[in-house]
């Protein structure tokens, strides 16, 4: 990580370079941020991997805990989005472009791309938490790494088709011969081309191949709690199956002791964890 | 090395450490003692029948300290913490061990915290034994001892008119120069002093077999049981010298950003923005406080994560005690539900 002297407690100075609303009703923002120094940006992008994710900070309001919502290859810039929950999120939703603003990271351990190579991927995501699996997809799909995937298959779910993020991407992503798409939203709307119904369902519905695949599943508690066991029904093995945790944090560092589970820190440990390592820890989340 | 150091000439030399050192050492404050730099007037107070009330992390992870510092133009500055070369004089073993457990949750290789590193790094400790064993103290059960020397520069023995003072390390040495080593017959009465206060430890709790019992009823309706009377106010980890968990808050009027000790006893602690929370009931938050204690300090780092030094017992406003919590954890049957 790197890191304004010598303190890992220190943000890196940034600045917005654009803020849009990514959900028709504005409970979602998106920020991209660029870096004040060149240093920082080289820091940066030597240690970042898809799923990880970043502190901001607003002096005097506090930092906030966000996946990093963009691929190295699209640019000089971190891209997130945050709905607009606290006094944080709500600071982070009034910048503007060229206004300043603190960030700590990458931290945690994101996606093992590496073990990844060679196989199948099925990306199921919920709600904002498509965040990072929307740097994931990116990433992948981009010409210099999009040989060494085999299959990939899109699952995003979300309440309504005004809460959908990232629409002009996942828009083009269904021209793509080689991805398959399936999107979902909650209760009918009209003009609704795609699925209806919640997360576990349409995958139990999709039935993706377990053959040489692993399964990444992102979304709200309750979404991940029913999609792990609909994959372990389909043939995925507990190894092959992967999620990315949250828990309330503040350091982000594995320091202030907050997002324990068990003997792991979700910031330092995770956030990404197999089904077959959470199966060995306490259900305490 | 062992040396002999004479009480009557113990205010003359911690006095002389003043030129050079920060010196730390347990004062009566009110009706407790603390840990208070030395004044020339200073008293030392060791003879209570118990450890000083608020453990001697407070000098290494102060109640409050600045992380970080804003700027007038939004941006952020490293704090700059002024630490002076300093000694903690009398810290109990059970103390010393539990600073030692927190290096390795503070000085990793991953992330080192800088403030934590810098004043263990100018800090040297010299522990007091404990000859006669403490009101709620059980340091033996888990491992530890009245005389253990983990996270210690100097270890002295009360010997009646003299210390016998074991030097450690180098550091421990510099201090305690000059003194005349001790023969074998003072060593010997030494560890014979040292072996008495260990025999007179009680076993407070069995700990064999404890973790996995504290592991596989982690659904069980113990903890409903040991956690009813509890207020959950957090006294027991406030004064736990091994509880280090944290809360980060920005002080607008001063421009500053800050950790404050935290517990993970509160409501809020685990609370999510979603209003989702982990740990909902003084339950779950129970079994967190001992679970980190007694099953993930032994995953992480093979140690048991808690010195015995007793405060929480002491300290409790309703008299809930952690050697009967684990006493009766020890009575749990082993049953497996890991449930997804």
């Amino acid at each position: 990580m790197p890191s304004n002297g010598n303190s890992p407690y220190v943000p890196i100075p940034m600045h917005v370079l654009h803020a849009y609303y990514e959900s028709t009703d504005h409970s979602l923002k998106t920020l991209e941020l660029s870096f004040d120094h060149a240093e920082d940006s080289r820091a940066f992008f030597d240690a970042f991997n898809p799923g990880q994710f970043c502190l901001l900070s607003v002096a005097g309001m506090g930092e906030s805990a966000l996946g990093v919502a963009s691929a190295a290859w699209e640019g000089d810039f971190v891209r997130f989005t945050a709905q607009k929950m606290g006094s944080v999120t709500s600071a982070l939703h009034s910048l503007k472009a060229g206004d300043a603003i603190g960030m700590r990271g990458p931290l945690g351990n994101g996606f093992p791309l590496e073990d990844w190579k060679g196989k199948s991927l099925v990306i199921i995501g919920g709600g904002c938490a498509f965040s990072t699996l929307y740097a994931l997809t990116k990433h992948v799909h981009h010409p210099t790494n999009r040989d060494d995937y085999g299959k990939l298959t899109l699952v995003y779910g979300t309440r309504t088709s005004g809460l959908c993020m990232y629409k002009h991407d996942i828009a083009a992503w269904h021209e793509n011969e080689d991805m398959e798409i399936h999107q979902a939203i909650d209760v009918p709307e009209e003009n609704w081309l795609h699925h209806v119904g919640y997360v576990p369902d349409v995958v139990r519905q999709v039935a993706p191949s377990p053959d040489n695949a692993v399964a990444v599943v992102c979304g709200p508690p309750i979404m991940t709690k029913f999609t792990l066991p609909v994959l372990v029904e389909l043939g995925f093995a507990p190894e092959d199956i992967f999620t990315s945790l949250e828990k309330r944090m503040k350091c982000g560092i594995g320091k202030c002791g907050r997002c324990n589970l068990g003997p792991k820190y979700i910031c330092k440990d995770g956030p990404v964890f197999s089904l077959a390592e959470l199966n060995a820890l306490p259900a305490d989340l | 090395m062992n040396l002999i150091l004479e009480k009557q000439a113990l205010p003359g030399l911690l006095q002389g450490w003043r030129e050079q050192y920060d010196v730390f050492l347990p004062q009566k404050l009110e009706r407790f003692s603390h840990f208070l730099p030395l004044t020339p007037d200073s008293v030392l107070v060791t003879d209570e029948p118990h450890n000083t009330r608020i453990p001697p992390k407070a000098l290494f992870l102060p109640m409050t300290e600045t992380l970080v510092k804003f700027t007038r133009f939004g941006g952020y500055q490293d704090a700059q913490q002024n630490i002076h070369p300093r000694i903690i004089f009398a810290i109990r073993p059970c103390d010393a061990q539990a600073v030692q457990l927190l290096d390795t949750s503070f000085i990793q290789e991953s992330y080192t915290d800088p403030l934590w590193l810098e004043k263990r790094e100018k800090t040297i400790t010299v522990g007091l034994g404990c000859h006669e064993p403490c009101h709620n103290g059980f340091c033996t059960t888990v491992g530890y001892g009245p005389f253990n020397k983990v996270g210690l520069d100097a270890l002295l023995t009360d010997l009646g008119e003299v210390f016998l003072v074991e030097t450690l390390t180098e550091k421990g040495y510099s201090l305690f120069l000059g003194l005349r080593e001790a023969q074998q017959q003072m060593t010997e009465v030494a560890q014979r002093v040292q072996q008495q206060a260990y025999d007179k430890m009680p076993v407070a709790f069995e700990t064999e077999g404890l973790k996995a019992k504290l592991e596989q009823n982690f659904n069980s309706s113990y903890w409903q049981e040991v956690s009813q009377s509890c207020l959950g106010c957090g006294v027991c980890t406030f004064l736990c010298p091994t509880c280090f968990c944290f809360d980060i808050a920005d002080e607008t009027q001063r421009r500053e950003r800050v950790r404050n000790w935290d517990t993970c006893m509160f409501r809020t602690y685990s609370l999510e923005a979603s209003g989702h929370n982990p740990r909902p009931s003084k339950v779950e938050r129970t079994r967190q406080r001992l679970s980190h204690k007694f099953v993930y300090w032994l995953d992480q780092i093979n140690q048991i994560g808690c010195t015995g030094c007793g405060r929480c017992v002491r300290y409790c406003p309703v008299g809930l005690d952690i050697r009967a919590m684990l006493r009766q954890a020890q009575t749990l049957p082993f049953e497996v539900n890991h449930a997804l």
